[in-house]
């Protein structure tokens, strides 16, 4: 898996506020595909490289030129993480959608939806800091570095 | 009208995640009865008080709380600051009984714990807990 460099905070910020809002639309309108779309795009952050989220290419062109400038940045490994998770319950969400189990996919985008506007709000991750949690019931998590 | 519902109860259920995180943040709990440290802690202890901080490579605010326990330890003479990456040590995670990173354990030079923090600790505060302990 490719190394993704350590990025400016404000901009996993920004992207956490979009997703938001897209799992938002997606919760009022029953929108499966909307819900697919964002899945494939958590898939290509977490699996594939950070640099292929959209949003980042918003924040960098629209918004961070407008900021003042930090020196504080973020490791990836981390975003990378976040990102896996969301997709984990995105994937649940779409499935449960397509197939007319309504309710599973409406618990699984809230789900997703909370996650997302804690991060966005307050920079909070929460499967990061469940990491020690998560793996103990998901084995595959674990691998050598 | 079902979807409204569902997206206020993830507001909420957010929003109540969000207060109750934010006032453990930093919370200092007691110690746990007397355990059997795990070696790749015991080998971290120094003379004095050790403040052992669990972080693993997914961990954001790890970096904060090393910041802050650092600055900490610098300026405080018999306290020493240490990290263990506990991304690939789930049996010393159990076996401390830790949930989430970042998690401090204070422990004494014959490795008896002192007190332990759950996320970014607040330096006054984990300082005046810390004093009775100290040299």
């Amino acid at each position: 898996m490719p190394k993704d460099s350590p990025v400016d905070p404000r901009g996993p910020r920004f992207s956490a506020w979009m997703t938001t809002v897209i799992l938002a639309i997606v919760l009022l309108t029953g929108w499966w595909r909307l819900l697919a779309a964002q899945t494939v795009l958590f898939a290509m952050c977490a699996f594939i490289s950070l640099k292929l989220n959209p949003w980042g290419h918003v924040y960098r062109y629209a918004i961070q030129p407008r900021l003042t400038p930090t020196t504080e940045r973020e490791e990836a490994a981390p975003l990378r993480f976040a990102q896996g998770v969301g997709f984990v319950f995105a994937l649940i969400g779409t499935l449960g959608y397509a197939t007319g189990l309504t309710t599973l996919g409406m618990v699984a985008t809230g789900l997703a939806l909370v996650a997302a506007l804690l991060n966005a709000a307050l920079g909070l991750c929460l499967g990061c800091e469940m990491y020690l949690v998560l793996r103990r019931y998901v084995p595959a998590l674990a691998r050598p570095q | 009208m079902t979807g409204v519902w569902a997206l206020l109860g993830a507001l909420a259920v957010a929003g109540a995640i969000g207060v109750l995180l934010k006032v453990r943040e930093g919370r200092i709990s007691r110690a746990k009865d007397s355990i059997d440290l795990p070696a790749p802690v015991r080998d971290l202890l120094a003379p004095g008080v050790t403040l052992v901080q669990l972080s693993t490579t997914f961990c954001a605010p790890c970096r904060h709380a090393k910041v802050v326990l650092r600055d900490l330890a610098d300026h405080t003479d018999g306290l020493t600051h240490a990290e263990l990456d506990v991304t690939n040590l789930p049996d010393v995670t159990t076996r401390l009984g830790v949930m989430r990173t970042p998690t401090t354990l204070a422990l004494t030079s014959d490795g008896t714990e002192v007190l332990r923090v759950g996320g970014v600790p607040k330096r006054d505060s984990l300082l005046a807990a810390l004093r009775p302990h100290l040299p």
